[in-house]
């Protein structure tokens, strides 16, 4: 009997005990433990916005998106600045890149997926608006993400659900092949609009504009759909594939409906966001350039629409580290990898310049016109200009930032006669020239007996390039109150400002103008509504404001927005989809500005020349669309490789 | 002990002794593909660039897949050119480069026209591509040498192509000085070059014309350097049709 009680109690243990093996691993995150609390939301969500592809501090071409060494700044290839370590034009480096762009961007895509397939099935723990306002966000980061690939790369592949791979099945069908241009910049459109009506005014979640809200999705609409309506009417390349998909391209009967797309998406900030006009004044020069000034560091600020926010020590960049004038150098020994060109500078108003638009530098006699301060050039220059570039002379961190090419101690008598025949690419004779080679120098003695270093202590010198090598240094974005000792790599937070409504009514005013000139008419006047624009965003940097609307061209709206958004990472991509870069750099060499005193007159004078290292700059038109990374098509060969790669 | 310290090191110097006998290799693509891009109009072979700018052969593998990956190989600049390193195949051939391409399709994606070769490659071809290039540059002359020591060159320019699509303005007409023959818009001295841009028409006014073009920068240093004009149209990817290099020794 005891032995049947054995087998019995056996049966009954085997039976029993092990009925729940199958249950989820406990040391694996679940749907359930993501999907059921707005904790778990907010994590998935800050994963989402960290994979978010913005051009910010942490990006350059060179080495692509969130990664901590700027080199090669994006200025350095745009003709905005020159940098010691950038010698010419260069596509984005894709296959170099740290965060490799397309399988991180489809990585992206599938969080956004995953989000937008699970979230439904746990609606019941949250409020209706919660689950729109969610959704809405996952599909403005997956609209986000698609703008990212297209802008680069044109048509790529659609995936708007998560594929699953079971082992030891066909791979064929993850092949997925490259959709149309077009089709893939109707896909950033619909996300964005899905976006647009899901989200409210503001975000519940985060308000302080580092997460979406309905207009940050129409903001980046309009960006996007400019940027199709451009492609549609200036691109030239068009690839094929088998099937007759437009890869590289999009018909230019499409541009009208892109760009009121972008008109109208832009109108719809109207009245939310606005300029920021805090400490401006009408009358007042130096209140408007400390305006523009503070448009960047002011967190209240209603100007900024969408933000990227940095903590030390979690996220953080170097921006300053890299980019402060040479005399004040942080400790890590970066410092002026941003000179502004001539070129660029030469855009503002407030100047003197010649009848084709260069610098006056020249008196009526051929001679160089004298100053007795750098900064005497640029007294009324734009408000905006001094608030982007540190002019020689000008004061920053409480220090006036001395840039000076070298003394000259030849005769002043009678003026003194340009150094080089004009247009002269050759160096400098060093006759009559004093100069340093680094920033260890020996002072020169002036004839009054005074001793004076031969270059400004912000450069420049002959044979380091760590100073100011073409005359000026960047000012936008720079923290005025970060100490000198706290100027290091990895150690700067200041917020990025992605999205900001002068870019808005900039977007607007060129959907407005590429409306009207190819004969659209709107409930507005689209000319009208783009000459107040571009007077507003000039009247707030202190510009001249334009006098009438027929007298707009193009190139005014463009310029406009190459001097409000320069060093924002925004001019490149502008060059891109105006397809303008090859023309503008064609076998380019920028211009510079090099300040000399003159021994003898006490004075100082400007030399106006092509950059001295003569780095030429010439972009492939083949660059507008990038090479697809050989990877990629490796793993999938149904991916149609772009023209001339 | 000792002993099964024999028989590893016994094992292990069989296994050694008998693993590496079979080289699994194939060998090495030794099969050649050679030719030229030739003019149409002249004969004479279409003059390009070296590094990835210029003249590419395409190669399509269609014995291996019906939508094969396109390999390139890049053609020399005298419009030559010469690949010793390739797998006996069935291969569709063509070239890119600054001509009329040989694959059209219009604006709906449709191939008007194909004029590709196709070859089954058994150790060696020889292709050569009838083209329409975009401009023709020819030497009026030879370079001179000015009393300033700048150098002066004349050329003229016509287009290679009647094709209605092509009949583009000429955006750039450029005198290139380089220290090397391999002179063109990748490699030349921007002190001395003279690159000049057109809008409009104006470039295009000067086709047929003797275009005279002087180095800029002032007096060319004393060692012998090559000149190349090229131009071109916003055509393709933009590349230059050029002449073929010429030197000039300093007085």
């Amino acid at each position: 009997m005891k032995k049947y009680n054995y087998i019995l109690l056996t049966l009954f243990v085997c039976l029993t005990a092990c009925r729940k093996l199958d249950i989820p691993p406990k040391n694996i995150i679940q749907d359930p433990d993501v999907f059921s609390t707005p904790a778990g939301i907010q994590a998935y969500m800050a994963r989402l916005y960290s994979e978010l592809p913005m051009e910010d501090f942490r990006y350059s071409p060179q080495r692509g998106l969130n990664f901590f060494w700027i080199i090669s700044p994006t200025p350095a290839t745009t003709g905005e600045a020159l940098s010691r370590d950038q010698t010419g034009s260069m596509q984005e480096n894709l296959g170099g890149w740290n965060n490799d762009l397309w399988s991180g961007s489809y990585t992206t895509i599938r969080d956004c997926d995953y989000f937008i397939q699970t979230l439904p099935a746990y609606a019941s723990n949250f409020s209706t608006a919660q689950v729109n306002a969610w959704l809405g966000e996952a599909y403005f980061v997956r609209g986000m993400t698609y703008f990212a690939l297209v802008k680069r790369i044109g048509g790529v592949p659609i995936v708007n659900k998560t594929l699953n791979y079971t082992v030891g099945t066909s791979t064929d069908e993850l092949k997925i092949p490259r959709s149309s241009e077009q089709a893939v910049w109707d896909q950033v459109a619909s996300d964005f609009d899905f976006a647009i009506a899901n989200l409210p005014a503001a975000n519940t979640d985060q308000a302080d504009g580092s997460r979406a809200n309905k207009y940050v999705a129409a903001a980046f609409e309009s960006r996007a759909m400019l940027y199709a309506g451009t492609i549609a009417k200036y691109n030239t390349t068009t690839l094929f594939d088998g099937q007759k998909n437009q890869l590289c391209g999009i018909p230019a009967s499409a541009a009208n409906g892109y760009f009121l797309k972008a008109y109208t998406a832009a109108k719809m900030l109207d009245g939310v966001y606005s300029l920021y006009l805090k400490s401006w004044s009408a009358t007042d020069k130096t209140a408007q350039y400390q305006n523009f000034v503070n448009l960047f560091s002011d967190a209240s600020s209603s100007e900024s629409i969408f933000v990227r926010e940095y903590q030390y020590p979690n996220s953080v960049h170097g921006y300053d580290a890299y980019n402060v004038p040479r005399q004040l150098i942080g400790p890590n020994g970066y410092s002026s990898e941003v000179n502004p060109t001539l070129d660029f500078v030469e855009m503002f108003d407030g100047i003197p310049k010649n009848s084709n638009g260069t610098i006056q530098n020249l008196d009526a006699s051929g001679h160089y016109a004298l100053f007795t301060n750098t900064m005497d050039l640029f007294a009324n220059a734009e408000p905006r200009l001094r608030a982007t570039v540190i002019l020689p002379g000008d004061a920053f961190k409480g220090e006036n930032i001395e840039i000076r090419r070298g003394i000259y101690t030849g005769p002043s008598a009678g003026g003194i006669s340009p150094l080089l025949p004009a247009g002269s690419r050759s160096q400098y004779p060093l006759t009559n020239l004093v100069v340093s080679a680094t920033s260890t120098q020996t002072a020169y003695t002036l004839p009054g007996g005074t001793l004076m270093n031969p270059a400004g202590l912000s450069g420049i010198f002959t044979g380091d390039q760590t100073c100011a090598i073409s005359g000026f240094s960047v000012r936008k974005w720079l923290n005025p109150n970060l100490a000198t000792s706290q100027v290091l790599e990895n150690n700067e937070t200041q917020t990025w400002i992605e999205m900001r409504y002068a870019e808005v009514l900039l977007n607007r005013a060129e959907a407005a103008f590429e409306l009207n000139s190819a004969g659209q008419s709107g409930a507005t006047n689209y000319t009208q509504d783009a000459f107040t624009i571009i007077n507003e965003i000039r009247s707030r940097a202190g510009a001249t404001l334009l006098t009438s609307a027929g007298a707009m061209t193009i190139d005014t709206v463009r310029i406009e927005r190459r001097k409000e958004l320069a060093f924002e990472n925004k001019t490149y991509w502008d060059l891109k989809r105006w397809r303008t870069f090859s023309k503008e750099q064609n076998g380019t060499i920028y211009r510079i500005l090099m300040p000399f005193y003159s021994a003898q007159a006490g004075k100082y004078f400007f030399d106006a020349r092509t950059d001295e290292r003569n780095d030429v700059y010439t972009y492939d038109p083949r660059w507008y669309y990038e090479q697809i990374p050989q990877g990629a098509i490796s793993k999938s060969p149904n991916l149609v490789q772009n023209p001339g790669y | 002990m000792k002993k099964l310290f024999y028989y590893t090191a016994f094992c292990l110097a069989v296994i050694a002794g008998n693993s590496c006998s079979k080289i699994d290799n194939y060998p090495a693509p030794s099969d050649t593909i050679n030719g030229s891009t030739i003019d149409e109009g002249t004969g004479a072979t279409v003059q390009t660039e070296i590094g990835g700018g210029g003249t590419r052969v395409k190669l399509l593998e269609t014995s291996y897949s019906a939508n094969p990956t396109p390999e390139y190989f890049q053609s020399m600049q005298d419009g030559t050119f010469n690949d010793d390193k390739i797998f006996a195949a069935t291969y569709k051939v063509s070239v890119e480069g600054p001509f009329v391409p040989l694959v059209t399709t219009d604006n709906t994606g449709t191939v008007t026209a194909d004029s590709s070769q196709t070859i089954k490659l058994t150790s060696k071809a020889t292709l050569n591509f009838k083209v329409q290039p975009f401009l023709r540059v020819e030497w009026v002359g030879k370079p001179v040498f000015n009393a300033d020591s700048t150098v002066t060159v004349q050329v003229k320019i016509t287009r290679g192509t009647s094709n209605p699509n092509y009949q583009l303005d000429i955006t750039d007409i450029n005198l290139y000085v380089s220290n090397t023959q391999y002179d063109g818009n990748n490699n030349y001295d921007p002190r001395y070059s003279k690159l000049v841009s057109y809008s409009g028409s104006t470039g295009t006014a000067l086709l047929g014309q003797t275009i005279t073009i002087t180095t800029m920068g002032g007096a060319m240093p004393a060692q012998d350097v090559y000149f190349r004009v090229g131009a071109r149209i916003n055509a393709g990817l933009d590349e230059y049709n050029y002449n073929a290099p010429m030197s000039a020794k300093y007085p």
